[in-house]
């Protein structure tokens, strides 16, 4: 038989050490410092260390470690700390942070009527997809308000993308509007028409 | 009318990567009508799964996706050195600043559009960029 | 209104309805039903209406979206056949011993460990069917110290893959001579594993999410870890994705199952498509900066 086998130790009961971690996540060595991340994601005392420890992360594979971490204790401490990023010039950070408020719509919620109606308009399109992840009442209402007042039109654009998947009947009066406003331009009457037709054959 | 043999002359290949599933909707339905065919993803990471299947004459890029975004997923297809990753690439995203227009250079792609894009537009500029249109 | 008419209108599903269903299931899970495809799609999602009780499929749709009572996990599963049984999706096999296991041997010498895990191993059809796959198509197969662990967060499953003891149906692909080369004993309750063989394999009981326990098992060369990510909330996903990574060696290997895609889980693998199958690598270098 050529297979071998070899015993594997269970972990010792010893109680993890956080205070250890959140020094650990300080350390020169990117496998220290991931390590730490991912031993920190029950402790919610350990959210402003991760915070700073992510402003300053250069591996890409210690990032999403911290952004695990974050995601999981979730509190309202956590997406104070990834809002920010919805300015992030840099892509990649930004798609994560939202991928972890993505996660936490109930702590996110809150924040996100100041968002929608942020100066910047990638920030509010990014809020528009925060909106997505909530109950379908709530996000209806909030996605006809951007429809009746956003200027921009990828905005409108993202808002309809939203409205298609979880809008209510509720929602047709604002689509409508929304068409007639940007008649001229392409790609949003093609959107509108199809979130209409979404809304419109369910019984919702 | 002319129609055109599909056994003879295969349809040109277009990956659309875009999470909106309007906007893949909407350059799809542009893009069949002008005798292309059309596959989509809905993140980088998904993106890498079908491009390195090769055998696409031209990708359709967003930048803003969840788990990996236009740009990492250029520069990881243009670093992995396989076949398919010398394929065109045409960013078509909301941001138009000039720095986004250089980090897509770099990134790997060949040409970049703003949104919203009009369908004839969008036509024109896939027909150029697969060499569809000589 | 009849008692069957308000049955009729609580199962009444439209077709953009299910569109804004196939839309979900393809952002959550990365499986697209193309339009010939919905009728599957249909079936299921009425039994999964009627199994929650809900009066709409709004009500339904509403439940799924909230991640409550884990029902995305209840209408994947259903679309999924979850049966186990030996060399089940043997294209991922095949890819082993084609494919990856030259990659792995080109950082070895003879004589080194080669270690495979596979997490959740269930009642231990998969770690025996990876076993007897490589003592049948492995040419190597003694030049190396090859290691197979099987691990599972339940107890009963694991002590029944100690035990080694199957079924015919589990049985199903495997042929009467290797069933005769590799089992040493039927009984009514069905074939046992030879004992060489069963002695051969670490069991162990291990969470996913847990990455102390994780970090118990040390590095490992190939990991089969299917069909169970898809069924964690984002975050417990990309926390078990982070321990899987961690116990690879960089240049190791992770199959998922047939369906799922890391797509919709973790950014940190790279994909690497060989002719039988997609699977995901830990970089060779990492990379310290964007």
């Amino acid at each position: 038989m050529p297979l071998v086998r070899r015993d594997i130790a269970r972990p010792t009961t010893a109680s993890a050490d956080e205070a250890a971690a959140r020094d650990a996540l300080r350390s020169a060595d990117p496998d220290m410092r991931w390590n730490a991340a991912r031993a920190l994601g029950a402790d919610p005392a350990s959210v402003a260390s991760l915070a700073a420890a992510l402003s300053t992360e250069p591996v890409p594979r210690v990032r999403e470690a911290i952004m695990t971490a974050l995601m999981r204790i979730g509190n309202e401490e956590s997406v104070k700390a990834l809002l920010p990023y919805l300015r992030e010039q840099d892509a990649a950070r930004r798609g994560a942070a939202i991928e972890a408020l993505q996660a936490l719509p109930d702590v996110t919620a809150p924040f996100l009527s100041a968002l929608l109606q942020d100066a910047d308009s990638d920030v509010r399109i990014l809020a528009v997809e925060l909106v997505r992840t909530m109950p379908a009442a709530e996000a209806t209402r909030l996605l006809c308000e951007v429809l009746a007042h956003e200027p921009h039109p990828n905005v409108c654009a993202s808002a309809v993308d939203a409205l298609a998947e979880v809008g209510t009947r509720d929602a047709l009066p604002a689509l409508e509007a929304c068409a007639r406003r940007f008649a001229d331009t392409p790609f949003l009457p093609f959107a509108i028409s199809i979130a209409v037709a979404r809304i419109s054959d369910g019984k919702g | 009318m002319i129609t055109i043999d599909r056994a003879v002359v295969p349809a040109l290949r277009v990956l659309i990567v875009d999470d909106s599933s309007l906007v893949r909707m909407y350059y799809r339905d542009a893009l069949e009508k002008a005798g292309f065919e059309v596959e989509q993803a809905m993140n980088g990471l998904e993106a890498m799964e079908k491009a390195l299947a090769g055998r696409f004459d031209l990708l359709i890029v967003d930048v803003n996706m969840p788990k990996m975004d236009g740009f990492s997923f250029l520069r990881e297809l243009r670093r992995s050195r396989a076949p398919a990753g010398s394929v065109p690439a045409l960013v078509i995203t909301t941001e138009s600043g000039e720095q986004d227009v250089q980090e897509a250079r770099i990134a790997g792609a060949n040409f970049y559009l703003v949104k919203p894009v009009a369908e004839r537009e969008l036509q024109s500029y896939v027909a150029v960029l697969t060499g569809a249109s000589r | 209104m009849t008692r069957s008419g308000e049955e009729d209108r609580a199962a009444y599903v439209s077709p953009e309805d299910v569109r804004r269903l196939c839309e979900f299931l393809y952002r959550r899970t990365g499986m697209l039903f193309a339009e010939d495809k919905r009728y599957y799609i249909d079936r299921r999602l009425h039994e999964r209406i009627a199994a929650t009780g809900a009066q709409s499929f709004q009500a339904y749709f509403a439940l799924l979206r909230s991640g409550l009572d884990s029902e995305v996990e209840h209408l994947v599963n259903a679309f999924t056949i979850n049966e186990t049984y030996f060399f089940r999706e043997d294209h991922q096999l095949r890819c082993m011993t084609s494919d990856l296991l030259d990659a792995v041997i080109r950082t070895k010498r003879p004589g080194d460990p080669i270690r495979i895990w596979s997490v959740p191993c269930s009642t231990g059809e998969e770690p025996y069917s990876i076993a007897i796959w490589l003592m049948e198509n492995f040419p190597d197969v003694d030049n190396y110290q090859i290691e197979i662990v099987g691990s599972d967060i339940d107890t009963r499953a694991l002590a029944a893959a100690a035990d080694g003891v199957y079924g015919a149906r589990a049985l199903m692909k495997l042929s009467p001579a290797l069933i005769a080369r590799y089992f040493e004993s039927a009984s009514a309750d069905g074939h046992r594993i030879d004992a060489g063989l069963r002695d051969s394999i670490q069991f162990t009981e291990v969470n996913l999410i847990d990455a102390r326990a994780m970090a118990q098992h040390g590095r490992f060369d190939i990991i089969f870890c299917r069909n169970v990510l898809i069924y964690f909330d984002d975050a417990s996903r990309r926390a078990a994705a982070e321990n899987l990574f961690d116990c690879l060696h960089p240049g190791g290997f992770i199959c998922l199952g047939h369906s799922e895609t890391m797509s919709r889980i973790s950014s940190l693998f790279r994909v690497c498509r060989y002719p039988d199958a997609i699977v995901y690598q830990r970089p060779e270098t990492e990379r310290d900066h964007d």
